[in-house]
């Protein structure tokens, strides 16, 4: 903007040069009148003093315009004076006197206008230099009037904006801003404030580029202190921007990482002072930062005495466990020195909670602990085999089991307990135990201390991810023994067993043996004469002998069952058709003792053994009867289940009643009820069991309910199809 | 009409009595003309007496009933045999049918079940010559 100074000063030079050639002739011209005036006054009027006064114009003139030159000037009019009246006065002391006060007062005036020219030319080498500064400044300066107008742009400015000061100079200076606001903003803040230091903003330069810089402005006012404009200087800082961005996008790096790492990491200074706590940390202790160290992880006043800051600041790396006892919580600590960019040293710790390791490893421990006190005191002998050979470690009851102390074990060789006999086989066992292809249990034959032969159950297993398996040994000599003993026992019971269903076989055909005569001279008895006593005793040994019969047929039934000879016969069976049959033949004895039978009975057919089905309605409803008082009713429901496929037979009796903790044994052989010898008649207690197994033998189910005192109900539940 | 004559094989003394007494009891209708005590007599006086009827116990020494049965049947196949026996189990009964027995009688038995069961092989067998005739 000084270019327009320059043209300025150049016009002004210029002029100076007219100036000075004017001013010479001026001044020629006024000595040159003086000269004449005083020669004039001289000659003409003979008067030397008057006219003097002339003198002093130019004089005035030559020391204003030539300062100590003029006393040239006034020696030369002094001269011209003292030639002028020379010839009138003779030399007077009063004419060599106004001369010396010509000279007097040019040196004055040359010496007073010198002064003055001097200030001036130091103003003007002080502008000049200004001049110097602002052209040169690599800043670009600018001058803004009062209306936003650009009134000065330096070369700086034409350099960074690429407008030139014709350009820009009388035109709005908001096309510079990125922002147009941002220039009536500066405007008011300087006007405000009455400047500006380093205020940032964004400029556009011709290309619409947008450079970051830093702004200093500072009114300008005029000699009555009336604000005329804005002096700006600005410094293109794009590249400390961008510097400053790229730091603080590392930083901005560095703390996404310190924040997302799932340790915990804090930054000390030397003097303990928390600079820095990433989120891990805060979650755990809360936010500390400027606070100091051992206050807040120690709660401590003075440094803690395992504390490494000193280690650290001399460039140690320390790794180290801390038990916190703020947290309960155990941290691996790793530490080391990390430099600041003003080359100061901080500690940087990542802080790695390992309580869950911590307490893993304690578990381990403890499960170790459980699993050796196992090992040792269990009552299976166990030992570890190395390779498949050497015996390294070995309990309490392997001791015992080889009767070799634990010293002499651990180191032996595994096949020394093994006997000669059996080696090849548990080496072959052994081997495809490895391979995972043998059975789990091998029974082999031990050889202990003294020789003694242990007979042993082994397993062996291998320990995964290792080259050695577990053998744990259970020495089964006296179960062996005791099993061959139960063995023998058992083969001898079932031969026992065997010869007492033979003997029952014939014992019960020799039972029935006797009967026949007893029956057969009884019926043949009958057709006699007899009296009316010998009658009835006829009938008593008949009846006897019925009853005997029967309890001889039911044992020999229960032993046919028992050795599993009986086979169903099945046909279809009219239900209907058996119960009716059954009621017929039973119903004299119930007619004997005034009760009624009645009997509800839908029309439906099952499939049955009919010799059996009869056998188990005949048992029940006699056994109904006999525990039935004179004039009690029998009841014989039969209900027909289409949904389950079966039948339920009920048969109730208004009788004694079973009392409840007899009612789950009843169905069991000789099981009675009333065991007394006053009991009331005969049976073994074999009509039940009888009726329980052919029951089960059609896949049914029989089972009773009771009221002691008030009957007794019997159901049963039999397939319609076997 | 002629009397039955009857053998009867029995190896217990009081059974062969019993059932002596209990025939004589019919004496118009059957005659006891022999006794045999095990199976091995009772073919033997079969072929000798040809008796019409034989009572043929099951369970005796030297040779069982059920063989007995077998041998007479194959000397003769009309032979009429009932089948006695103290045992009664459906296997045995089965056995003493199908080796030709045409009744069984399960001991005890009473004079009635003795008459009934002669009467019915009898009958069974007039019936079959009635058939055949």
């Amino acid at each position: 903007m000084y270019r327009n100074n320059e043209r300025i000063e150049e016009g002004i030079r210029g002029k100076m040069i007219k100036g000075l050639n004017y001013r010479f002739f001026i001044l020629l011209s006024t000595v040159l009148a003086c000269t004449i005036l005083a020669f004039f006054v001289s000659f003409i009027k003979n008067e030397t003093i008057v006219y003097t006064h002339f003198f002093y114009v130019p004089i005035l003139l030559a020391g204003v315009w030539y300062r100590k030159k003029a006393v040239y000037i006034a020696l030369f009019l002094s001269f011209v004076y003292i030639l002028a009246t020379y010839p009138l006065t003779h030399l007077s002391i009063d004419v060599f006197a106004r001369s010396a006060i010509f000279v007097a007062v040019a040196y004055v005036i040359g010496l007073v206008s010198e002064k003055r020219a001097k200030g001036e030319e130091k103003l003007k080498e002080t502008k000049e230099y200004l001049d110097n500064i602002i052209t040169s400044s690599v800043d670009v300066i600018a001058v803004v009037d009062m209306e936003g107008m650009v009134r000065s742009w330096n070369k700086a400015a034409e350099d960074d904006m690429g407008y030139s000061a014709e350009e820009v100079i009388g035109t709005s200076n908001k096309k510079f801003f990125a922002d147009p606001e941002e220039a009536e903003k500066i405007m008011r803040i300087v006007q405000r404030e009455g400047g500006l230091k380093n205020y940032r903003t964004t400029v556009l330069n011709k290309d619409k580029k947008q450079v970051h810089v830093s702004m200093s402005a500072a009114l300008l006012k005029d000699k009555d202190g009336v604000p005329i404009g804005t002096v700006r200087v600005s410094r293109d800082i794009t590249k400390e921007v961008g510097l400053e961005e790229k730091i603080k996008e590392e930083r901005d790096n560095l703390n996404l990482i310190l924040e997302s790492m799932d340790d915990g990491v804090y930054i000390v200074s030397k003097y303990y002072k928390v600079e820095f706590m990433n989120k891990v940390l805060i979650d755990a202790f809360g936010y500390h930062v400027g606070d100091v160290c051992h206050k807040v992880f120690h709660n401590r006043d003075d440094p803690c005495p395992q504390c490494k800051n000193t280690e650290v600041m001399k460039g140690k790396t320390v790794r180290w466990e801390w038990d916190s006892r703020r947290n309960n919580k155990t941290y691996d600590l790793f530490e080391t020195p990390l430099k600041n960019i003003k080359g100061t040293i901080s500690k940087l710790t990542i802080f790695r909670d390992i309580s869950e390791r911590k307490r893993m490893e304690d578990e381990l421990r403890d499960a170790e602990e459980r699993y050796r006190v196992i090992f040792e005191h269990t009552l299976t002998a166990l030992c570890v085999i190395e390779h498949g050979e050497v015996v390294t470690l070995a309990n309490r009851e392997f001791e015992t089991l080889s009767g070799y102390s634990r010293e002499e074990i651990e180191g032996k060789k595994w096949i020394d307990f093994i006997a000669d006999e059996d080696m090849g086989r548990v080496q072959n066992y052994c081997e495809e135990r490895r391979k995972g292809e043998a059975p789990a249990c091998c029974e082999f034959k031990f050889t202990s201390c003294n020789g003694e032969i242990k007979q042993v159950n082994a397993w062996i297993e291998p320990i995964p991810g290792a080259n050695r398996c577990i053998a744990s040994l259970l020495d089964i000599t006296e179960l062996k023994r005791k099993g061959d003993e139960l063995r023998e026992t058992c083969e001898k019971l079932k031969e026992l067993d065997k010869m007492k269903r033979e003997f029952l076989n014939v014992a019960y055909h020799e039972m029935r043996s006797p009967l026949a005569p007893i029956v057969g001279y009884a019926s043949m008895l009958e057709r006699c004469e007899l009296s009316g006593k010998g009658k009835k005793y006829l009938y008593i040994i008949e009846q006897s002998a019925r009853e005997l019969e029967k309890m001889i047929n039911r044992m020999l039934e229960l032993a046919r069952i028992d050795s599993k000879k009986i086979e169903l016969s099945l046909e279809g069976l009219y239900i209907p058709e058996v119960v009716a049959e059954v009621v017929k033949g039973i119903e004299p004895e119930a007619k004997e003792k005034k009760q009624v039978i009645s009997t509800v009975v839908p029309e439906v057919k099952i499939q049955a053994d009919k010799q059996k089905m009869v056998a188990i309605l005949y048992n029940l409803i006699s056994n109904a009867i006999r525990y039935t008082q004179e004039g009690g009713r029998i009841d014989i429901m039969v209900e027909d289940r289409e949904k389950e496929g079966d039948i339920r037979v009920c048969i109730a009796d208004t009788g004694i009643g079973i009392p409840e903790e007899h009612l789950p044994k009843i169905f069991e052989r000789f099981y009675m009820v009333d065991t007394s010898l006053t009991r009331k008649s005969g049976s073994l207690g074999l009509g039940l069991s009888i009726v329980k197994e052919y029951v089960n033998l059609h896949g049914g189910k029989v089972w009773a309910t009771s009221e002691f005192g008030k009957g007794s109900k019997f159901f049963f539940i039999m397939p319609k199809r076997q | 009409m002629q009397k039955k004559r009857i053998l009867i094989v029995e190896d217990a003394a009081y059974m062969r009595d019993m059932l002596s007494e209990m025939l004589e009891q019919a004496e118009r209708s059957y005659e006891v003309v022999g006794f045999a005590v095990n199976g091995k007599e009772a073919v033997e006086k079969y072929k000798e007496l040809k008796p019409d009827l034989v009572t043929m116990d099951l369970v005796m020494e030297v040779m069982d009933g059920i063989q007995a049965i077998r041998e007479i049947k194959k000397d003769d196949p009309n032979a009429l045999i009932i089948a006695i026996s103290a045992l009664g189990t459906p296997e045995q009964k089965k056995a003493a049918l199908d080796a030709g027995a045409g009744e069984y009688l399960w001991k005890p038995f009473t004079i009635k079940n003795l008459f009934d069961a002669l009467e019915k092989l009898l009958r069974k067998r007039e019936d079959e010559r009635g058939s055949a005739t």
